[in-house]
């Protein structure tokens, strides 16, 4: 068929269309008209042809109907003059003695989204959902919510939603759905459908009898009742355990969260599901489906979280075969990284070890990361075999294996010997700007251990002028600087030569400004030197924030089944904050701007917290310096005292945190930096009794809560009240500052 | 629930959008291409994409992207199952799920996707009431139809709009009456430690659980009636085993391949469509082997070496043999590759377990009853 414009096909469908020929047979008619179906689909403007195509609608054949009706949908909102026109057949078939095309014309009327057309189908619509056929009522049922959208949401029908509630009881389970479907959309102004408890035990009795997908619905519209006794939760958890079996992996999730949030008093009732499910979760681990994998491994994730063991004697199902797709591949390798344990260990980390010379760079670099956080619990297997890595000399292993090393010697000081002697000789592989600070790094902290340490570097400071990244000159400078302390006589030729390199030739401001500070502290003496770089090369105690200690099923359990296991919490604030906006429902808040200049406590705030030391019985000593150390123990052997949420916007700015709890003498004992996720702190705080009050704040996204436990070593409620208020201050002057 | 459907094709061509709500532009889909792109492979595509305004949630099937697009949240798992069974009813309607019979069969495509969603929720899913509904393409029917002139579309209400059990509808009436059972089992290498077991909404659990009995009002048409894990240590044994050496010499441009494959214990019956795949490292540039029966190929591009061996006849195992070149100067791989392996064995269910009885009730006639056992390679990797 030779090529045709858009515009010849409409002329020529047109002039097909008007023959009187072609319109009394009636099949050539239908292919015509499927004709212009089929360029509508493939996006060719069609709307030339729409009066014609509305005489085309007085028919009785249905499949013409059908196709006309379709087309009508699409080109209504361009032509709504034209087509008023086709309301008239539309009305008229809405009354057919066929139900199928009362249903049909119906859902087309509702579906034209052109203005003025709610007064002709309000009629319609009402009788639909009187109709004898209960093809026609689901129609007619959600027609009520189409209907409700097309009026820009000004006022909800009363009487027709009285209506809807009423056929909840329709004999018919698709019409049963639809109604919440329709009532959700049509009071979600008001919070959406109102679950009661007659409604809900009516739902309950009626799931058996839906389909997958109204039962996933009806399971997601429960989560808002609750019951009002033991008794009652009791029962609707009976009734509700055949579908945690349910062949269909969306039910079985639906029906596993809404236990999970029924049961949120009983953790060992939410343990017991999360056993039963775990079966239906692994099947879907492992179904033909590669989509289905996915989410289902996100959500293993998610229970791995609270119950680190869970899935321990199953890990060999998370192994990766090569033919998977990449994103199943990463989700299980971060599951794996997560169960493991003293049994399984030396299976993973084979397995892992494998993956690491995978044809895919991001997949064995992210093999090797995973090895890195195993590190942290089994550190001398993961560091043979992270050695082992390094001899294969290649670019993209090595870079990612020095970077483990450097994060693990930060939180793991006992492998930093065995780290030391694998370092020599990395040098030649690695080419990228994050290996070459890690490595440097390295050199610079711990080169007395290093024997050419001081070597390595010159190196670098050779092919200085080469260097493209500015982030290595700095790192460069620093670790020279320190290496200089330890190795004076070996690095102060390089260092000279460094330092004049920087602030004669170097064309970037910040790197020449470290080398003009770093050549005048040099000029302050030697001590003073030390004095600011000697900083701890160690510090354990971070890994107290990057514990995956093991969190209440209850801190979750409100995301499962939703987004948020795919994309990660914090991710998931930022999507929906975007997408804020375009839901109909209460708008969020901007989050407020973060003011990082001027003082950081405006002067009236200040005198509010200084005040607040007096306000209750509760004095807090100043200098209550405890250790990381004895805090952790402290901290494990203690139980919670308190917790509590307060609600929080934005990122947290953690030095006036911790400027603002300093000021009523509250210590930080360690802090997550800027803009981590989850964000976590660990405060302590003494007061003049010698009662301790160990605090953790937990903040696992932008725009959620701050979730506060409190613990005490002596009970004392009185006290624990006044101290809590005192956070309560601190976070609500915080807040003000914010705002 | 669901906005819209677009339909992409490998090279990347939107041939088919249909929207549930109001009209989301074509160009959405730059994101999903986006991904695509940054993915390299298109297997790789991830299947959850968030856009500023959107959500796209697609799966791939039969190298079709079916790329949903949602504005509120939603349960990931109930979107990606309807997508499937998008996927699954044309490829029942039009014998395969491929971009020509999407294309051929536009019209119905259109008519399917209005029935299976209003206003973005699942409505009529199940194959019997679709094909109420609309009637499939055959070609007879169509043959029949510009004869008489008559539609693909049933002019009736379905009754099975009325049943009230919607897996069934009523007053199903045939000449013959057939039930008939296929046990399928996959085994996968990797075997999990615990049984489980999980059925279609058909089946009276209660009496699962009381009696152990499956009892259920069958659906009409094809169905998964349960799908059951089976541990390790109920099972015979692996059917088959490999023989394996392969070998590379250090600095030496080449290296040893040697696969022989035999029948282990498997009951006298044959072992049949056995295919072999194997990812070789990437210092292999080429293969150059001898198969005792079937074919290989080698694809120097994506390195993978596939052989199709056939069925296994005990007197003469199948073997494949020979040289593997390397990129010279390049280190020896560091690991052996892994060997996937795929095969059938028909009449046979590997963990032994049998249908004892079929008993139907409620009827007068007498149906014709069957059970056929087939037992397949799941997840089947062999480590060298």
């Amino acid at each position: 068929m030779p090529y045709l414009g858009s515009e010849d096909v409409v002329k020529e469908l047109k002039k097909a269309l008007c023959n009187p020929h072609i319109q009394a047979d009636r099949l050539r008619y239908r292919n015509v008209i499927q004709r212009v179906i089929r360029h509508m689909t493939q996006g060719l403007d069609m709307s030339g042809v729409f009066m014609e195509m509305v005489k085309a609608s007085a028919t009785v054949d249905i499949v013409q109907k059908k196709l006309v009706y379709l087309y009508m949908c699409t080109y209504a909102p361009l032509k709504p003059d034209l087509a008023l026109l086709a309301i008239n057949t539309l009305c008229k078939d809405c009354s057919d003695p066929n139900p199928m095309v009362r249903g049909l014309a119906l859902r087309s009327m509702c579906s034209l989204r052109m203005p003025g057309v709610q007064e002709y189908i309000q009629q319609p619509i009402l009788n639909g959902l009187r109709d004898k056929a209960s093809y026609v009522r689901r129609v007619a049922v959600l027609g009520c919510a189409k209907m409700h959208n097309l009026h820009g949401d000004s006022e909800v029908d009363g009487a027709l939603v009285n209506e809807l509630y009423s056929l909840l009881r329709d004999q018919d389970p698709i019409v049963v759905v639809n109604c919440l479907r329709s009532l959700e959309e049509i009071l979600r102004q008001e919070g959406g459908v109102v679950i009661n408890k007659p409604i809900a035990h009516h739902l309950l009795n009626r799931m058996p009898k839906l389909d997958q997908w109204g039962q996933a619905e009806v399971l997601n519209f429960l989560l808002r009742y609750e019951p009002r006794s033991e008794e009652e939760l009791f029962d609707i958890l009976n009734l509700l355990d055949s579908f945690l079996k349910s062949s269909s992996p969306g039910v079985v999730m639906g029906a596993t969260k809404l236990f999970l949030i029924l049961a949120k008093k009983f953790p060992h009732v939410q343990t017991d599901v999360l056993v039963q499910v775990k079966g239906p979760l692994l099947a879907a681990c492992s179904s033909e489906s590669r989509e289905l994998c996915f989410a289902a491994l996100c959500h293993v994730r998610q229970i791995l979280h609270s119950l680190p063991g869970h899935f321990s004697s199953h890990y060999k199902k998370f192994f990766c075969s090569y033919s998977e797709p990449h994103y199943i591949k990463l989700q299980k390798v971060e599951v794996l990284c997560e169960l493991v344990n003293d049994e399984n260990v030396q299976q993973v980390l084979e397995e892992l070890r494998g993956y690491c010379t995978d044809v895919s760079a991001d997949f064995a670099q992210a093999a090797i990361f995973a090895i890195g956080g195993i590190a942290r619990t089994y550190t001398d297997q993961c560091v043979q075999i992270l050695t082992e890595l390094l001899g294969l000399r290649q670019e993209h292993i090595t870079t990612v294996v020095v970077q483990t090393f450097r994060d693990l010697v930060w939180l793991c000081p006992q492998c930093t010997e065995a780290v030391c002697q694998a370092l020599p000789g990395c040098e030649e592989n690695i080419q990228d700007s994050e290996g070459k600070q890690a490595l440097i790094w390295l050199l610079g902290v711990h080169g007395e251990r290093i024997p050419n340490a001081p070597y390595v570097l010159e190196d670098f400071v050779e092919n200085v002028k080469s260097e493209t990244f500015p982030a290595v000159t700095m790192e460069l400078l620093t670790a020279l600087l320190r290496l200089f302390l330890s190795r004076p006589a070996e690095c102060q030729d390089t260092l000279g030569r460094l330092l004049h390199y920087c602030i004669e030739e170097e064309k970037n401001m910040a790197v020449r400004d470290r080398g003009l500070f770093y050549y005048r502290l040099l000029l302050a003496g030697i001590d003073e030197v030390k004095r600011i770089l000697c900083s701890p090369k160690s510090d354990p105690s971070l890994g107290l924030l990057e514990d995956q200690a093991e969190r209440p099923v209850n801190s979750w359990a409100s995301d499962f089944n939703t987004l948020v296991p795919v994309y990660g919490k914090a991710r998931w604030a930022t999507i929906s904050k975007y997408q804020g906006a375009e839901h109909r429902g209460p708008e969020l808040p901007d989050t407020a701007s973060f003011a990082t200049s001027g003082p950081l406590i405006p002067e009236e705030n200040k005198e509010r917290v200084q005040e607040l030391p007096d306000s209750g019985a509760l004095v807090l000593v100043p200098n209550c310096q405890l250790t990381a150390e004895y805090f952790e123990k402290t901290w494990f052997s203690l139980k919670v005292a308190h917790q509590q949420v307060f609600p929080w916007r934005g990122a947290v700015h953690p030095d006036t945190l911790q400027m603002a709890l300093q000021v009523v003498n509250i210590q930080t004992i360690a802090m997550s930096r800027a803009g981590a996720h989850p964000w976590k702190a660990y405060l302590s705080a003494q007061d003049d009794t010698g009662c301790l009050f160990l605090t953790e704040l937990l903040l696992e996204s932008e725009n959620s809560e701050m979730q506060i436990s409190v613990k005490q070593n002596e009970p004392r409620t009185e006290t624990l009240n006044s101290f809590i208020s005192v956070l309560e201050t601190v976070f609500g002057t915080i807040g003000d500052i914010k705002s | 629930m669901i906005h819209s459907l677009f339909l992409i094709n490998c090279s990347g061509d939107i041939f088919l959008e249909k929207h549930w709500k109001s009209v989301v532009s074509q160009s959405v889909c730059d994101y999903f291409f986006e991904a695509q792109e940054k993915a390299a492979d298109v297997e790789n595509v991830p299947p959850v994409i968030s856009t500023p305004h959107h959500y796209l949630i697609s799966i791939y099937r039969d190298k079709l992207f079916f790329v949903s697009v949602i504005q509120t949240e939603v349960p990931p798992l109930f979107v990606i199952e309807f997508l499937h069974r998008v996927a699954d009813t044309f490829q029942d309607y039009f014998g395969e799920c491929s971009e020509a019979a999407i294309k051929d069969n536009v019209v119905i495509v259109y008519e399917l996707l209005e029935e299976m969603l209003d206003n973005g929720f699942p409505l009529a899913t199940e194959s019997n009431i679709l094909k109420e509904l609309i009637k499939p393409p055959t070609i007879l029917r169509s043959v029949v139809n510009s004869i008489t002139g008559s539609s693909n579309v049933g002019d009736t209400l379905p009754t099975g709009q009325l049943s009230n059990i919607p897996w069934r509808r009523a007053g199903v009436k045939y000449t013959n009456n057939e039930a008939y059972f296929d046990v399928v089992e996959e085994i996968d290498a990797i075997i999990d430690k615990s049984d489980d077991v999980s059925f279609h909404p058909c089946i009276r659990f209660k009496r699962w659980e009381s009696e152990r009995v499956l009892s259920f009002i069958p659906p009409d048409g094809n169905f998964r009636l349960i799908s059951y894990r089976v541990s390790s240590q109920n099972l015979v044994a692996i059917p088959v085993y490999v023989k394996h050496c392969i070998s590379f010499k250090e600095n030496s441009s080449c290296g040893r391949f040697d696969i022989t494959i035999g029948p282990k214990q498997n009951m006298g019956k044959t072992i049949e469509g056995i295919t072999v795949t194997v990812h070789m490292p990437k210092v292999v540039l080429n293969m150059n082997l001898t198969p005792t029966q079937g074919s290989y190929t080698f694809d120097p591009v994506t390195k993978v070496l596939t052989w199709d061996v056939g069925k296994i006849t005990p007197q003469k195992l199948p073997s494949l043999k020979g040289l593997v070149n390397l990129q010279s100067g390049a280190p020896k791989p560091e690991e052996n590759p892994s060997l996937n392996i795929q095969f059938k064995i028909q009449q046979l269910a590997i963990s032994g377990l049998k249908v004892n009885r079929l008993d139907m009730y409620g009827e007068k006639y007498k149906p014709f009853k069957g059970v056929k056992y087939v037992t397949k390679a799941g997840k089947f990797q062999v480590r060298t």
